[in-house]
């Protein structure tokens, strides 16, 4: 957990962010222009089929979120520190985003190949459910006013709320559905073409750098706002706050929930 | 040739999407900011120049 601990200090770092944004931008553009203009068009499905290149790297990053919610309210309950909130609530946030985003890019790519924008498949039921209970995670922070009941509850519904990810995974494989089964997160080889899996990669890891990205610019705002969140008298003022000698040691920051 | 329009209208979403976002977090970084300065009486970035996230 320290490393962990560790390794978000680093990515909290302006540098790192700008360094992870530059990257995010160049990574989404190679993928838009490979999975339009570079990938040749499914032999069965044609051109609708390079939705996946964008579709199937946003529910990796919801899992991703989710998965990062889930451990973070493990760590929060554990340590009651602070920290791992934010990182908790930055993540269901993002999750929501792109959870939503793989819905609406699925129903883009049912229309043209199953004939109907939303079907009652296990599928994209469980995934609708999923979304459902991280807008449900999203709302319960903004409804809880006192900071530490809203820490605890949030953490019990991250925590119980990851039992749906396996189910969204596993949905098209125990019951019968329309929705293919996996290609790549699958045991044994991925079933897809070597240039298609390459594509699919690079959308892998770019979607991936900008959850980063997004992750460690929504944690900052998540400092900022439990700062403006606190009293005016508990803010140190300008007049209020004593230079810090040139030889102490730097303040450390490590705030718990009592 | 139909079928276009829905991959053109997938990749917009996505890019539309992120960039919402990032502005949504940018309008809310500045709010914030804006209110701590006001509050504390400091000119500059009330807080969060370094490794802020996190710490």
């Amino acid at each position: 957990m320290r490393y962990v601990y560790q390794a978000l200090t680093l990515l909290g770092g302006r540098r790192a962010q700008r360094v992870m944004g530059a990257g995010t931008l160049a990574g989404l553009a190679a993928t838009v222009a490979v999975g339009l203009f570079v990938v040749p068009p499914d032999a069965e499905q044609g051109d609708v089929q390079r939705l996946m290149y964008v579709h199937v790297p946003a529910a990796w990053v919801a899992y991703l979120s989710f998965g990062v919610v889930f451990i973070a309210s493990i760590a929060y309950l554990k340590t009651g520190r602070v920290q791992w909130d934010r990182v908790a609530s930055a993540s269901a946030e993002i999750g929501v985003q792109f959870c939503a985003l793989t819905i609406v890019l699925g129903a883009l790519w049912g229309r043209p190949v199953w004939g109907t924008w939303w079907t009652w498949d296990p599928r994209l039921t469980t995934t609708a459910v999923l979304l459902l209970i991280y807008v449900g995670y999203v709302s319960l922070r903004s409804v809880a006013d006192n900071p530490v009941r809203r820490a605890r509850w949030s953490a019990v519904v991250g925590i119980v709320g990851f039992i749906d990810v396996p189910i969204v995974h596993m949905s098209v494989v125990w019951w019968r559905s329309l929705h293919q089964e996996a290609t790549v997160l699958r045991p044994g080889a991925p079933t897809i073409a070597g240039s298609m899996l390459a594509a699919l990669v690079l959308g892998f890891v770019a979607f991936s750098l900008a959850y980063g990205y997004l992750l460690a610019v929504r944690m900052r705002v998540g400092r900022l706002e439990d700062r403006s969140a606190l009293p005016v008298s508990e803010l140190s003022t300008a007049r209020a706050r004593r230079p810090r000698p040139l030889d102490a040691p730097a303040p450390t920051v490590d705030v718990r929930h009592a | 040739m139909r079928d276009v329009g829905y991959v053109v209208a997938g990749y917009a979403v996505t890019l539309a999407m992120l960039g919402a976002y990032r502005w949504r977090l940018a309008v809310r970084t500045r709010r914030a900011r804006r209110y701590l300065s006001t509050a504390t009486g400091r000119t500059g970035p009330a807080t969060g120049r370094t490794g802020a996230g996190w710490r």
